[in-house]
């Protein structure tokens, strides 16, 4: 679903992504973990071309995103990438339910009767059907994310991309977002992840991949990676976490 | 077209700069810039007291500097400018020529302005500032004194530049009550001339232009080397330090 | 002198009516301007938001020039320089047809229109850059983008700074009595000349600027609050 072939991203002198190679297949969950500033953001966000790379390809569904095509075409492919940002980024002068509907009507062109129909449902899906006409100001952190989820499912697309999507929230309101995040992979939906909750990888990943410095430095399976590591960064990076 | 503009410039120069000095009072650009800069000079602890008055606690400051401010604000300056030339004369019980009209009315609008501007720059600071002066025991005063003022007030200085450029452009108001400062020199030069109207208003506009440009221009310089001083040395990009 | 008597002036129908008649003129030069200012601030953004230099540069240079110009200077050059540069006909055309007032529209709209132009600039760069890349990320185009998630955004974020620079172009109509146009501060000393009463009339006009600005101070703030009621971008 997603390949990463030989990608590599600098900032000036700055290496910000190297050599990665890599693929989430079809229905896969794939977990980035690492330090901070290991490149795990970054890398997620070239999948959508919100960062560009200096070399290699991004393929998501076999096109490689980062080829050189018209705005329009762009535009269309990032609508089959669904993504879930660590700010939410909910556009605060629409209601909940008016951010879940604007895409699918304005940029896939459904009616925007089909629209609000497919955006209720979506709503009550993440817990959120009473809060339809609430404002972003109005809801807490746990729920403009939850919002924030629906959107981009909104948009029916085939792979789901989580950019840290708990660590702007309040401890208390972790839980509910990760409900929703199963709830996704218990449907099946391909999503690459990155997030340091530790347990939701242990519990619903198929892989975890290790990131420092801009590389993958380990891949594995959850019951693998945590149990042991192989990589004398990722024992490090574990025991830290242990011992907090 | 731009030959009979330099003409115009190279026979009327010294009206533009001085107005009819010494057959008549001091005018042109010369006027426009000292009642500018008396304006600003005196506006300014004139805005600092109406500041003050207005962050007072005590109702017989507050109220009356709150009216002032909302008036100034919501009377264009030509009727302000008519009330001072006809209050002045009975107040001080003889008649008042315009210079001096236009500089009190200067005072009193610009005043008004800046007193907005400092009351901002006042509030702008930490509370922990007062807070900390008043717990070393230094009464209200004495903190406003030492303290607060001098911080607001350098923090504003850019705000103060560009508030004497606003006080230049304001005194063209002058040539309605027949002050000789430059736009009444230009008008004059005009009704002699009668067939170069364009021209003429063009190098006024030019003259005016180029003034507060370069004016407008040291404020930015001055707000940036300021911001630079207030923001502390460089910090190292902890990363950038990473890769080397 | 004689004693403070406001019906003087206010039970006066020729007076009334002259300040009335002057109400009204500041009224049309205020609105007129106001859309002239407002249409053309938009459009000056759109352009300079284009990818190209000669787009930056020119509207950076129109501004430039507006806000540097005294305000009174620009209506001047307009009527007295300008004016007299147009085919006689024309000009003969705008002097039957209350050029005056066209002309004084036109000189404040242009002016303000730099104003409004940079304050829904800088409304547009205080919005959080997420923003713009959810609306990327949802396979919205740039223009779709602007539409629907960020110039209604623009909008809210500088409204305290547009209602602002409303108030003052409210109160620049009074610089329209410099060539000419009979609005509020004009009639106010015809009226001064031919009662006497410069106390009085001057108050009235006074009362009636300020209760205008007051009002549009008053609604802008209004609209504010219910713009936040809906909600601000975090940053």
């Amino acid at each position: 679903m997603i390949r990463f072939r030989d990608v590599s991203k600098w900032y000036g002198h700055f290496c910000a992504l190297a050599d990665i190679d890599a693929q989430v297949a079809k229905g896969e969950v794939v977990v980035v973990c690492g330090p901070s500033g290991s490149g795990k953001s970054t890398l997620i966000r070239t999948v959508n071309r919100l960062e560009e790379i200096r070399s290699g390809e991004v393929l998501v569904d076999g096109q490689n995103i980062h080829a050189k095509m018209p705005g329009a075409q762009l535009n269309h492919l990032r609508s089959r990438i669904g993504f879930v940002f660590q700010s939410f980024n909910l556009f605060p002068h629409l209601s909940a339910l008016d951010n879940i509907v604007l895409s699918p009507w304005r940029v896939n062109g459904i009616s925007r009767a089909e629209a609000r129909d497919r955006a209720m449902k979506l709503l009550q899906r993440v817990g959120l059907g009473d809060r339809a006409h609430s404002f972003p100001a109005q809801l807490s952190g746990g729920q403009q994310q939850r919002v924030a989820i629906a959107r981009a499912l909104a948009m029916e697309p085939p792979v789901m991309l989580f950019d840290e999507p708990t660590s702007a929230l309040d401890p208390e309101m972790v839980g509910e977002v990760l409900t929703v995040m199963r709830g996704l992979v218990n449907d099946g939906m391909t999503m690459m992840c990155v997030t340091h909750e530790m347990s939701f990888a242990r519990e619903v990943a198929d892989r975890v991949w290790f990131m420092d410095a801009g590389r993958i430095l380990e891949t594995g399976t959850p019951a693998e990676f945590f149990s042991a590591p192989q990589h004398p960064r990722a024992q490090r990076f574990l025991a830290e976490l242990r011992s907090r | 077209m731009i030959a009979s503009a330099f003409e115009i410039v190279r026979d009327n120069w010294l009206l533009l700069l001085i107005g009819q000095y010494p057959n008549g009072p001091l005018g042109g650009i010369a006027a426009t810039l000292i009642l500018s800069v008396l304006g600003i000079v005196l506006a300014f602890p004139f805005s600092v007291v109406v500041a003050l008055a207005r962050l007072s606690r005590r109702a017989v400051f507050r109220v009356p500097a709150t009216v002032l401010v909302y008036v100034v604000r919501g009377v264009p300056m030509l009727m302000i400018i008519f009330w001072v030339y006809f209050m002045f004369p009975l107040l001080l019980g003889a008649s008042v020529p315009g210079f001096e009209t236009m500089l009190c009315t200067l005072v009193l609008y610009e005043g008004a302005f800046l007193s907005e501007v400092v009351r901002a720059g006042i509030e702008a600071l930490p509370a922990g500032q007062m807070d900390a002066a008043r717990a070393l025991g230094h009464s209200y005063p004495r903190a406003m004194w030492f303290v607060i003022l001098p911080q607001a007030l350098y923090n504003m200085l850019p705000s103060m530049l560009s508030q004497w450029v606003g006080t230049i452009k304001d005194t063209t108001l002058g040539y309605v009550i027949n002050v000789p400062e430059l736009t009444f020199a230009a008008n004059q030069i005009n009704n002699r001339l009668l067939t170069k109207p364009f021209e003429v208003f063009l190098i006024l506009a030019i003259i005016y232009y180029v003034v507060c440009f370069s004016l407008t221009h040291a404020a930015t310089v001055l707000e940036r080397r300021i911001a630079k001083r207030r923001a502390g040395p460089v910090v190292l990009d902890p990363a950038l330090a990473a890769a080397q | 002198m004689k004693g403070f008597d406001l019906t003087a002036i206010l039970s006066n129908p020729e007076f009334s009516g002259m300040l009335l008649h002057g109400m009204w003129m500041t009224f049309v030069i205020a609105v007129g301007s106001w859309l002239l200012a407002m249409s053309l601030g938009i459009l000056l953004l759109v352009v300079r938001l284009l990818p190209s230099r000669i787009a930056d540069g020119a509207v950076a240079a129109y501004i430039s020039y507006h806000r540097n110009v005294p305000t009174l200077v620009q209506l001047m050059l307009w009527y007295f320089g300008i004016a007299s540069l147009l085919p006689d006909d024309l000009q003969a055309w705008l002097g039957d047809h209350n050029g005056e007032s066209i002309f004084a529209i036109i000189a404040l709209g242009l002016c303000q229109a730099a104003y409004f132009s940079e304050d829904l600039r800088s409304g547009l760069r205080s919005i959080a850059p997420g923003q713009a890349e959810a609306a990327r990320a949802l396979g919205h185009g740039y223009i779709g983008a602007m539409r629907f998630v960020l110039m209604p955004q623009a909008l809210r974020n500088s409204m305290p700074a547009l209602v602002n620079h409303t108030v003052s172009l409210f109160k620049n109509s009074s610089l329209a009595m410099a060539i000419g146009v009979v609005e509020l501060t004009q009639a106010v000393r015809q009226v001064d000349n031919e009662s006497f009463r410069t106390f009085e009339t001057y108050l009235i006009a006074s009362v009636a600027y300020l209760v205008c600005s007051l009002l549009i101070m008053g609604g802008g703030a209004l609209l504010d609050q219910h713009m936040k009621a809906m909600g601000r971008a975090e940053p």
